[in-house]
């Protein structure tokens, strides 16, 4: 199907400051992942920049898409560089909690 | 009250472009039937991860279909995710320990948590997966009875 995909997922990037925030619109799901990977993935891997992500307007996420952040996260802690995640909407807070994703990000805010 | 149960039937190519659809025409049914927003919200995700599975696993690079049937009830809605495909094994039900709660980073995967989203997120599950003849999971979630609707 030919499906305009930047109606259904972007994300759009801005860096400021040494800090490169990620603003995802739509749903992050298995048809987009692969787009959503190749974004990040130069991001990622700049330890100099502080990348945070933000979720206020995506509608949506899959097990597919918190996979995505769960290898960023480890990505990052293997470079000791930031990873946080900004104004997640409550519906998708309830699947970080449950899939336990969420203490994750929460260490990030409160490095030991 | 009329308790015969009323369906809608999807057939869907097996790419992962068509899992939206059926996360629309969901809304449009359990919105219908009076489900919350968050209530749908939950559903969408667990039809969702049933219908990535049949996609991911099911016919691997080949063509194949996955039905979706929605099957509306007085007091609940069941969706059916059916494919022909090869049944999978990915979803090891005996494994309770998919979650990242109680792993640190190192250790954390993401396999499995598709599976444990479906479980947490409606009131019933069943998988049935059958060498060659491909998987069936349906999945049930109440209608909540509220004092204010008649």
């Amino acid at each position: 199907m030919n499906t305009n995909k930047n109606d259904k997922f972007n994300a759009t990037t801005q860096v400021e400051d040494g800090t490169c925030t990620v603003y995802l619109r739509g749903e992050l799901d298995l048809s987009v992942a692969p787009d959503f990977r190749q974004v990040m993935e130069p991001l990622v891997e700049d330890g100099e920049l502080d990348l945070v992500i933000n979720l206020k307007d995506l509608k949506y996420i899959d097990s597919t898409g918190i996979g995505i952040l769960l290898s960023i996260l480890k990505a990052r802690h293997g470079m000791s560089a930031q990873f946080l995640v900004r104004e997640v909407p409550a519906q998708i807070q309830k699947l970080f909690d449950m899939t336990g994703i969420a203490k994750f990000f929460a260490s990030q805010e409160n490095p030991q | 009250m009329k308790d015969e149960v009323q369906r809608v039937i999807l057939h869907l190519p097996a790419t992962a472009d068509y899992v939206d659809i059926v996360r629309l025409n969901l809304y449009g049914i359990a919105s219908k039937m009076g489900f919350s927003y968050e209530d749908i919200e939950d559903m969408k995700v667990a039809v969702s991860e049933a219908c990535n599975n049949s996609v991911l696993y099911a016919y691997k690079q080949e063509d194949g279909t996955v039905e979706v049937t929605f099957e509306v009830k007085p007091d609940s809605l069941s969706i059916t995710v059916k494919d022909e495909g090869e049944s999978f094994d990915s979803w090891d039900k005996t494994d309770d320990r998919v979650t990242l709660h109680d792993k640190n980073l190192d250790d954390a995967q993401i396999g499995g948590l598709g599976f444990y989203l479906m479980q947490a997120l409606m009131d019933d599950v069943s998988v049935v997966s059958e060498a060659g003849k491909g998987t069936k999971v349906v999945l049930i979630r109440n209608l909540a009875r509220s004092e204010e609707k008649v």
